[in-house]
């Protein structure tokens, strides 16, 4: 390596070192902490003297429960339903609001109002919304004389609740996501596609959105990883009940470690959810593969 | 025997005989405060309507002593988090802490909090005219002591670790108006609730009794509830878990069938939504917190003002009706343990009980209950005295354990049985194995 290749490498190494030092400390010191405390058997509120070594028992016991496979089996019902809704109806949004249309720019202000909100308050809301007597989703059944329901109260129901309010919050963010995939899109791409005579249909399944298929990949990846950490709308909302039918795996987690005071076994779980999480977001990445240059996409 | 020795040999006995004491003289209330004066007091408290009550009187209290509060109100199913995560810091931010009784095991276990003999034994911080023995003797055993034979109960080692503060038990309230119109009469035993319910939803078009029912903590309550009258327990002497007996099964039918006459949705109803039900009129009866007798004359919240009845919790075996609710401790790493405890004293003294009964909050003493300007405000006051004779402390096990076993086990198996999942036997039965677990990891049960 020639002394002034040796000088571009220390030169690259400065630069880039303050941000590994804060993703070290930001990301990768909380995650080995995490990891490291599966191997003990720690209560919260006890000093770190009492915690005691565990090896890979506490490992053992948590894989072993079927709760948590439940639990598993839930999250990923939960991603999928909510997490396919959310993409489809945040791509037909913003593929109707994409033009420059009088009034359009209040609807876009107006659609990203929800993913504002706090999850808390978001749980709340749709707690009154969903409320089996005062609430205004059975008012709105009443109008068309479908019978009240108990929307909280029933397993199939309340799993219902929690993805419609999760759609209800976070379409917005595929939307404003998309439409600003759509705004880079290239003009003359679209008039050229247009002159060859593609109609609307055509232009948008074959044109428009190939070309941001990188953000649809990102938005995917983006809303699966929060999907499988939503906690606190259903918090709010269930609690996961009724029985254990709306526990999703971040719920589990934090029933272990806050009530049950198994610190040891809820960063064990939460390995777990690591491992899932970073599975697809690799499965993700490699199917679309947004992060390479346009060389290598060819 | 003095009264230290006789606090120190532990348990609620030697704190109420040592009530009737002389305490050390001398010490004018003045001189109490006169060091801690411009002292601030950080307070842990929960959104609570009794909590609402004190901060209409904290004004009093700086006025009084010079001693300055802050409080930090969170919802009160945050507040355990964040309390443990403060209490566990080597200094903490919080000198007083409320609690809800079920934390008081796991608090004390943990030294997260400290006894507070100490404080009434000291002649510079103690009021000489508390009287303890004034304080209802149910609220102040389920709430304050730990430690016992049991761990949360009195007996030899039992400590007192907290006072209470929002302390509540359970009534009956029903609807004179619905009641007198369809000929029925207030349920005075378990079979004639079982009776009335179906008929009285029939009848009146709305909900016989409004009820919690939400998975985890909020169904076990409603289930509890019915329980200790029935006859039940959670555990025997050994700590084997004995919550699938008949009574058990036939507290879960009752519930069910509470459930399935009530106001639409139930199993998702947590206090808020159980409480709204009835003072919005959607339910002609209401079994629970005492928090009620409040809420229903307030025209703000209410549509049925002036429209309700109280009785006795009814009785089934026998009289048992719940204890729970708020207390008040002082962390381990309080900063200014002396100045909270004189606003602990001062809160749950005979003048202020009085005061913060009047702005709305729960009473915790007996004279608060007889006094007759009291009683002229508040009249239902009559039943709640009476029920207070069958407060059952050992309404459920609060050891440390307690939440676990409440929120991630009976939580699951009851709501399971009330939506129909499971059966009622199987919904308890389903159960038996974990909380066995629990127990035998809490070293209650061989493993």
């Amino acid at each position: 390596m020639s002394t002034n290749s040796r000088s571009n490498a220390r030169a690259a190494w400065f630069f880039v070192l303050p941000a590994m030092i804060v993703m070290f400390v930001a990301c990768l010191y909380p995650v080995i902490s995490a990891i490291r405390l599966g191997f003990y058997d720690w209560s919260m509120g006890t000093p770190w003297a009492q915690a005691k070594w565990t090896g890979w028992t506490t490992f053992e016991i948590v894989f072993s429960d079927p709760a948590i496979w439940r639990s598993l089996w839930t999250t990923l019902k939960f991603a999928a339903v909510s997490v396919s809704a959310e993409m489809f109806l945040g791509i037909a949004l913003a593929l109707a609001l994409e033009g420059n249309l009088r009034g359009m720019a209040f609807f876009r202000t107006l659609f990203i109002l929800p993913m504002m909100v706090a999850p808390i308050a978001v749980g709340l809301t749709w707690r009154y919304l969903f409320d089996a007597q005062f609430g205004l989703v059975n008012a709105l059944l009443g109008v068309f004389n479908v019978a009240a329901k108990g929307w909280l109260a029933d397993e199939t129901l309340a799993f219902a609740a929690i993805i419609v309010s999760d759609i209800w919050q976070w379409t917005p963010f595929v939307f404003i996501m998309v439409i600003a995939g759509l705004a880079g899109v290239d003009a003359n791409v679209l008039e050229a596609a247009r002159i060859d005579g593609a109609r609307w249909w055509t232009l948008t399944t074959r044109v428009k959105l190939p070309m941001i298929a990188h953000v649809l990949a990102i938005t995917l990846v983006m809303r699966l990883i929060d999907a499988f950490r939503v906690l606190e709308v259903i918090y709010v909302l269930t609690f996961g009940g009724p029985g254990d039918s709306t526990e999703v795996l971040s719920m589990y987690i934090y029933k272990t470690a806050f009530i049950g005071q198994k610190l040891g076994a809820a960063s064990a779980i939460s390995v777990l959810l690591l491992a899932v999480v970073m599975l697809l977001t690799w499965l993700a990445l490699r199917m679309s593969n947004p992060l390479s240059d346009g060389e290598n996409r060819r | 025997m003095k009264r230290r020795e006789l606090l120190k040999a532990g348990g609620l006995a030697g704190i109420l005989a040592a009530a009737q004491f002389p305490l050390i003289k001398g010490v004018l209330a003045q001189d109490r405060y006169a060091k801690y004066r411009g002292q601030t007091v950080v307070m842990s408290i929960p959104s609570h309507p009794h909590y609402d009550a004190m901060t209409k009187i904290l004004p009093d209290f700086t006025a009084e002593t010079g001693i300055k509060v802050e409080l930090d109100r969170i919802a009160m199913n945050r507040m355990k988090d964040k309390q443990i995560l403060e209490m566990a810091k080597p200094q903490g931010d919080y000198d007083l802490a409320c609690y809800i009784v079920m934390w008081k095991t796991e608090y004390a276990k943990k030294d997260l909090i400290v006894p507070l003999e100490p404080f009434f034994s000291n002649p510079a911080l103690a009021d000489p005219n508390y009287d303890m023995g004034d304080i209802v003797k149910g609220y102040l055993e389920v709430q304050g002591l730990v430690g016992g034979p049991k761990t949360y109960l009195p007996g030899p080692g039992a400590k007192l670790y907290g006072l209470p503060y929002g302390s509540e038990t359970s009534v009956l309230a029903y609807r004179k108006d619905i009641f007198e119109k369809h000929g029925f009469k207030a349920p005075q035993t378990y079979d004639d609730l079982r009776r009335i319910l179906a008929p009285l939803k029939e009848k009146s078009g709305i909900g016989a009794l409004s009820s919690r029912g939400q998975a985890g903590h909020q169904c076990v309550h409603a289930w509890l509830l019915h329980l200790n009258p029935l006859g039940g327990e959670v555990f025997d002497a050994n700590w084997k878990p004995v919550f699938n007996s008949q009574a058990g099964i036939d507290a879960l039918k009752i519930l069910k069938e509470i459930s399935d006459t009530g106001p639409a949705g139930i199993p998702g109803y947590g206090q808020g939504e159980m409480i709204n039900a009835f003072v919005q009129g959607q339910a002609a009866m209401y079994l629970d917190s005492i928090l009620i007798m409040g809420l229903v004359n307030d025209p703000s919240k209410s549509k049925v003002v002036g429209q309700v009845g109280y009785a006795l919790h009814p009785k089934g075996v026998r009289y048992a009706s719940q204890s729970g609710g708020l207390g008040l401790a002082i962390p381990k790493n309080a900063r200014n343990q002396d100045a909270a405890f004189l606003l602990l004293q001062w809160l749950t003294s005979k003048a202020a009980d009085i005061k913060v009964t009047r702005a709305g909050g729960n009473a915790s003493r007996m004279s608060t209950l007889n006094d007759p300007d009291i009683l002229r405000q508040f009249p239902d006051f009559e039943i709640l005295k009476e029920q207070l004779k069958y407060v059952e402390p050992d309404w459920r096990p609060i050891i440390a354990e307690w939440d676990e076993i409440n929120i991630q086990a009976l939580g699951v198996g009851i709501s399971e049985a009330l939506t129909g999942k499971r059966s009622i036997e199987d919904g308890l039965n389903s159960v038996v194995p974990k909380v066995t677990d629990i127990m035998k990891r809490g070293g209650y049960l061989k493993a």
